[in-house]
């Protein structure tokens, strides 16, 4: 997909390498992990970084969703309140005594229906997408301390807990679940945003939309499927999150909304639509996760993190002004 | 025949301002339909409504006898817009754009999670450009990076793929080229016969007229016309353009706009034909310059074989007046005074000689005629060379010779030369006693006068002027040098040409109260001693 962008943006062959933003992301990624492994010394360690895979995969599945949003054009403020829903719904349904099989499907539709009202409300009924999703934030973390009682959901099965905990052999390699799921998710997420109609139209939407209108494509019904799917993936993300945790708390997931739109942003995704690549997502997860590991490693107090978070946010921002200056000339 | 189109009252409102108003009429297959109206009309937002991108606030639309339910997908109804901008994504190449909503893929039943079939779509692609007389360099270009026409052109291509049965053309024409629109409107001369509805709203009514079997007039939202072409006339659109009310006042303008589309037609021609006069005048004028530039050379070459025959006239004067003056040297050094000392020796014989023999008697008398001879011969040097004009000056000159002319000729002469009057050159002196002479045998010869005046004066410290008036029988006709000299007579003519070689003026006129006056003024260089004069 990230080819598929960059075919569509900067048609000069030799200009790829600056011409994208998932380079220059990959190269401060690269520059902040030797700068670490060098402060640290343990950065590389084996248990560091399959940590680090495991919180960049849930965050990242979440921000796929976001991200497809950004490309139409939203904006999806209660990506964080739907995951901590998803977990919260599955985690009770868990309790409940209900099968591990049906209780994740049900955790994941919650936040499908979740998506599918901000995108009928976005869609069908014209309302701005900051608006909807904000109050959409409201109304979803009210209920999960309405249904949960404010209280945590601890205790959970073996079974789910593994979804999150679990590593898988392929191969030689042992590959934590989560990694392997946001791996499959991204593939299929870059599959049909690079090769079908779909993908097509959502890459169209976000800066041409009458001419789809014109075309007799039903935009509405777009941003009604990619709102979905937005929930949908922060679900997913939100179920991995617990199953990690071992606990599903009302109060889970908390401003991540804002940080699973810094990743997009980070990642090459353009907020006026039209730009941006699962890979990209995936590297903005990364350094953000990176950033953040390497603080705790550093031992800076956790606050600090989200000044630091900032910070990146502006200095990636900044660099890809200067980057479009250049090009442009 | 069933109609595709049905429209029933369509109105459209932006808040208080109505944009359409219960406009109704129908399209049948194969009709098309033009749609005019100034900018605001209503012309795009009807367009808008039946493309389904804007509800209306009133009235309802059947296509194939099914109510439209807006907003509604055009295409789904086998209705192809081309919208007066061509709405296009920017960022999709020419193929994706062409096809955008209507992409070949499989599997087909997945809907929008089918793959597009690019091939297939290009393929198809190339045909309708080719159709469209469209050439693009790659069919990857990306739509931002083509002109407004090649834009135009591919929201065009795009109502060609899909299997439309009523083609809605908003302002097509206003980016395209003349050929493009040519070729525009010979596609909807092919819809037509493939009994594909168009509705054809221009503001072109050649194009409205070209092509379509019916005219909708929109004025101010209203419809204002709903005519067959062939029954209705341009004059007609244009005053239901402008509206019923304002008719009768703005006749001058129908009939101005009426007038428009032939005027523009003659002015093309007219602007055609002023192109070939002024290629034509350019060709005359070098002409004319190339004939001028050798008329300018004969006459420059005319001046100077003048100025080469006034030289030589000019020399000829001056060795003529040398060989006079030589020659009356001779005569008089020579042979007078060869005659004098034999009229001596003579008159020593004439004391020797006896009484008698009558041989005195004989002498006295050869001494006579010898005195005589003498005098002749004088009289000739005179002619030739006036003899006092070298040492005493052109007056002198003139009055000895005008003595002697008066006694030789009993005319009374009556001269006056003015008093600043000083020495001039010899060339000059000469030249105006030639003149004077001449006038004086001139009058001997023809006027038959008893009195001439002859006045030489100053007119200006660098001119002199020259009056001889007769009293006699002046010229019969007007003066015609060249008739004169054919009948031998030169005087007038070599006054004329001496006065003419010393840059002088020449009149000659009958004097009112009979007789001849010859008026000659001519420049000579400042003398010293003139300038109070």
């Amino acid at each position: 997909m990230a080819r598929d962008i960059a075919r569509s943006t900067s048609p000069p062959r030799w200009r790829l390498l600056v011409a994208r933003q998932e380079l220059v992301i990959l190269a401060l990624l690269v520059v902040v992990s030797a700068g670490l492994s060098l402060l640290t010394g343990n950065f590389f360690a084996a248990t560091n970084l399959l940590n680090l895979a495991r919180n960049v995969s849930w965050f990242a599945v979440a921000a796929f969703g976001v991200g497809m949003v950004i490309l139409i054009g939203g904006i999806d403020l209660s990506s964080g309140a739907v995951m901590a829903l998803a977990g919260l719904v599955s985690a009770m349904l868990l309790q409940s005594g209900l099968p591990i099989w049906l209780a994740v499907p049900v955790g994941l539709l919650s936040g499908a229906l979740v998506g599918l009202c901000n995108g009928v409300l976005v869609g069908i009924f014209n309302t701005p997408p900051f608006i909807v999703t904000l109050g959409m934030m409201g109304l979803v973390r009210g209920l999960t301390f309405g249904i949960s009682g404010g209280r945590p959901v601890r205790d959970l099965p073996l079974a789910f807990r593994a979804l999150g905990q679990d590593d898988i052999w392929v191969g030689p390699l042992l590959v934590p679940l989560p990694l392997l799921t946001m791996i499959v998710v991204a593939l299929l997420v870059a599959l049909m945003l690079r090769s079908t109609v779909l993908g097509r139209y959502i890459y169209t939407l976000g800066r041409d939309e009458r001419a789809l209108q014109v075309a007799g494509v039903r935009t509405e019904r777009i941003k009604v499927v990619v709102y979905t799917f937005s929930g949908l993936l922060a679900a997913c993300g939100g179920i991995i999150m617990t199953a990690w945790l071992g606990v599903a708390a009302p109060t889970a997931a908390a401003d991540y909304e804002l940080d699973i739109i810094a990743a997009a942003v980070i990642g090459g995704t353009s907020l006026f639509g039209g730009e941006g690549s699962v890979f990209g997502v995936v590297l903005g997860a990364l350094l953000m996760q990176v950033v953040r590991t390497g603080m705790v490693l550093l031992g800076f107090p956790t606050y600090l993190q989200v000044g630091a978070i900032g910070m990146m946010i502006m200095l990636v921002v900044l660099i890809d002004n200067f980057r479009r200056r250049g090009l442009s000339r | 025949m069933e109609p595709i189109l049905q429209c029933i009252g369509l109105t459209k409102r932006f808040g208080t301002l109505g944009a359409l108003d219960r406009v109704s009429f129908s399209v049948g297959p194969g009709e098309v339909v033009g749609l005019v109206g100034r900018s605001g009309a209503g012309k795009s937002v009807l367009a808008d409504l039946l493309a389904g991108l804007m509800v209306p606030s009133d009235g309802e639309a059947l296509i194939d006898g099914h109510r439209l339910r807006w907003p509604f997908q055009a295409p789904r109804h086998g209705v192809a817009v081309v919208p007066q901008r061509p709405a296009l994504a920017d960022r999709l190449d020419i193929t994706s754009n062409i096809f955008l909503g209507a992409e070949l893929g499989w599997p087909r039943r997945l809907g929008w999670l089918r793959f597009p079939d690019r091939r297939r779509m290009d393929h198809a692609a190339l045909e309708v450009l080719a159709t469209l007389e469209l050439s693009v360099e790659s069919l990857r270009a990306k739509a931002n990076q083509l002109s407004s026409e090649q834009r135009q052109l591919i929201a065009i291509a795009r109502a060609m793929v899909i299997p439309a049965r009523l083609v809605i053309l908003d302002e097509p024409t206003a980016l395209l080229s003349y050929s493009s629109q040519q070729r525009l409107l010979g596609l909807i001369r092919s819809w037509q016969q493939q009994g594909i509805a168009v509705i054809f709203a221009s503001s072109s009514l050649d194009h409205i007229f070209a092509v379509t079997d019916r005219v909708i007039v929109l004025n101010e939202g209203h419809k204002a016309l709903d005519a067959r072409t062939d029954s209705t006339s341009r004059e007609q659109i244009v005053a239901a353009l402008i509206g019923q009310g304002e008719r009768q006042q703005l006749t001058p303008i129908i009939w101005a706009l009426e007038s428009y589309y032939s005027a523009r037609d003659q002015s093309e021609h007219l602007r055609l034909q002023q192109r070939r006069l002024e290629r034509d005048l350019a060709v005359q004028d070098s002409l004319n310059q190339q004939l001028i530039k050798q008329l300018a050379e004969q006459v420059k070459s005319l001046d100077q074989a003048n100025l080469a025959l006034q030289d030589a006239q000019r020399r000829l004067l001056t060795e003529r007046e040398g060989e006079r003056k030589y020659l009356a040297r001779e005569l008089h050094d020579q042979v007078i005074q060869d005659l004098l000392s034999v009229n001596f020796q003579l008159e020593d014989l004439q004391s020797e000689a006896d009484e008698e023999s009558g041989l005195s008697q004989e002498l006295a008398e050869v001494r006579l005629s010898m005195r005589a001879l003498v005098d002749d011969v004088r009289q000739i040097c005179g002619n030739l060379r006036p003899p006092t004009i070298d040492s005493l000056g052109l007056g002198a000159a003139l009055q000895s010779y005008t003595r002697d002319w008066a006694a030789r000729t009993g005319v009374s002469v009556d001269l006056q030369i003015g008093e600043s009057l000083g020495r001039l050159s010899e060339e000059l002196e000469l030249s105006i006693f030639r003149i004077v002479q001449e006038s004086l045998s001139n009058v001997r010869k023809h006027a038959h006068a008893r009195q001439v005046e002859v006045r030489l004066v100053s007119t200006s410290p660098r001119a002199l002027g020259i009056t001889i008036a007769d009293d006699g029988a002046g010229l019969r006709s007007g003066l015609d040098l060249a008739a004169l000299a054919n009948a031998g007579h030169y005087g007038l003519l070599g006054i004329s040409e001496r006065v003419a070689l010393l840059q002088g003026k020449l009149r000659i006129y009958n004097r009112p109260s009979g007789g001849l006056v010859i008026e000659a003024e001519i420049p000579h260089p400042r003398l010293p001693g003139t300038g109070a004069a």
